[in-house]
């Protein structure tokens, strides 16, 4: 927004044209904040209060380990030029996966979360704590590559996430500037780190109302979509907003932005209805609604959640 | 472009996938959350980019509408806000633009050709045909009745005076183009685009 607001008796007005940021890198409290939406949440969704809680303290223990962990490797200056001017992904996940100690993350990680997990969860965190360095690079391949893995290590995989999400979300502040917005054939995969998309957030704030941005599930990034467009076959004119009634009222802030070209859905989650609201954890929290969508057959869901994978 | 959409795009997560998911590996049995689905409710809403037809800025406008997008589509609309990616308007709207909902649902809309007689005070329902006819016999009365092929001083100017055409504002450059060739083909020199409102 250009020139200074116009303020009256009522608040203020705009001032000029609004010109929203195309990428939008994640700021210091993104964890904070995201602890503080999935414990809201788990008070008020039926049938989800322990698990929400549980990710609300893995969320919670992601922001002590951002704020207090030196990471071993900080990338030299420079290092991303090349790549921010030719549009390729600086972060690209696969590719770095090897030179970060997302490891040692994780196991901060599991320090921090020590005190706060209940009985059952203790021998999950022993078992994450026992993997090899093989083993937990393994499961890290399988989380960045949105591969569900076999069910005996799967409750492995969102600790590993958690872990992959602080690296990468420490990396995203040795950038000296954002990415371009990505275009052609990956203009729904990060700009930053090349993941797939959680979901994607309609935003209330001055700069950038009512505009949809994506947002990574690993790195948090989010970057621009124009909308009442398809984020999986990027085709407008047949879409739908499905959502959730509880008697009046609607269930869940997200609703699922759902295609009649390609039969996927991806959730939207518009912040016009809970300033609070975040993609991931409102992602979690509307499960509901994936599984009627799923009972229904018409649309199959897209949007990977790496707190959430479900069997094949 | 043709966009390729792959598998790798869809991440089924239904019943039948919570036994064996992360959640449940977590010792987090999915039985509860399974059970919450019946207080539920699917609904549906549609949204549409339109452009206001108000005035000549042509802002961008998303309606939303209830329902699968099925007919009476327009009964159904319920909300209208800015298209925050529209070129032009950015997400504003002008406070007759913001309000276009009450324009949708005005039951004094005009929806359908009318006719009021001479000598009477109502209004008659007439299909889009009848409604062509009368304006071409109007039409074509006054221009027979008044068209001058030369002015008083003898120079020829085949204009038809007594009949003018006001365009809408939110005329397409083709409907322009299409309304100057055929006023000017009639003869008509008093033509406005009411392009401000």
């Amino acid at each position: 927004m250009k020139g200074p607001a116009v303020n009256h008796a009522f608040g203020s007005a705009p001032s000029g044209i609004m010109e929203p940021p195309r990428v939008v890198l994640p700021d210091h409290q993104l964890f904070a904040r995201r602890a503080a939406r999935l414990r809201t949440l788990s008070e008020n969704t039926p049938g989800l209060g322990e698990f929400l809680a549980f990710i609300a303290s893995v969320v919670q223990a992601q922001q002590q380990v951002l704020e207090t962990r030196e990471p071993a490797w900080v990338p030299a200056a420079g290092a991303f030029d090349a790549a921010l001017e030719h549009g390729m992904p600086p972060l690209g996940a696969q590719a770095l996966r090897r030179d970060i100690d997302w490891q040692q993350d994780l196991a901060a990680l599991l320090d921090a979360l020590e005190l706060q997990a209940g009985e059952r969860q203790r021998p999950l965190l022993a078992s994450v704590r026992g993997l090899s360095v093989q083993a937990l690079d393994d499961l890290a391949e399988q989380v960045l590559d949105a591969d569900p893995g076999d069910s005996g290590s799967r409750g492995q995989m969102p600790l590993v996430a958690a872990a992959l999400q602080v690296a990468w979300v420490r990396l995203t502040r040795a950038l000296p500037r954002p990415p371009e917005r990505p275009t052609g054939d990956v203009y729904a995969l990060c700009p930053c780190c090349g993941s797939q998309p959680v979901a994607s957030i309609v935003h209330v704030a001055p700069e950038r109302n009512g505009v949809r941005y994506l947002h990574c599930a690993i790195c948090a990034t989010e970057w621009h979509l124009e909308r009442v467009t398809c984020t999986i076959c990027h085709k407008g004119g047949q879409l739908h907003y499905l959502g959730l009634e509880d008697g009046d009222q609607s269930a869940f802030v997200a609703r699922a932005e759902a295609c009649d070209h390609c039969h996927g859905y991806l959730k939207i989650v518009p912040r016009e209805f809970d300033a609070e609201a975040d993609p991931l954890a409102d992602d979690l929290a509307s499960l509901a609604l994936d599984l009627m969508l799923d009972e229904a057959g018409q649309y199959t869901r897209s949007g990977y959640n790496p707190f959430l994978i479900a069997g094949a | 472009m043709s966009v390729r959409v792959s598998r790798r795009n869809f991440l089924k997560l239904g019943a039948a996938g919570l036994g064996a998911s992360s959640m449940a590996m977590m010792g987090f049995a999915p039985d509860q959350a399974l059970a919450s689905v019946r207080h539920f409710k699917l609904s549906g809403a549609t949204m549409t980019r339109n452009v206001c037809t108000y005035c000549s800025v042509g802002c961008g406008m998303l309606l939303y509408a209830r329902g699968d997008g099925g007919a009476n589509v327009i009964d159904n609309i319920y909300h209208v806000e800015g298209d925050p990616d529209h070129p032009v308007s950015r997400g504003s709207l002008c406070p007759r633009g913001a309000g276009v909902l009450d324009f949708i649902h005005s039951p004094s809309r005009v929806k359908y050709p009318e006719v009021r007689e001479p000598n009477t005070n109502e209004w008659k329902r007439i299909s889009w045909d009848e409604a062509f006819d009368r304006i071409a016999r109007h039409m074509k009365d006054d221009r027979d009745r008044n068209f001058q092929t030369h002015d008083d001083q003898g120079r020829l100017v085949n204009r038809w005076m007594t009949t003018s055409m006001v365009a809408a504002s939110a005329c397409t450059n083709e409907t322009a183009y299409l309304t100057q060739k055929i006023t000017r083909a009639l003869g008509i020199l008093t033509l406005d685009n009411q392009a401000r409102v």
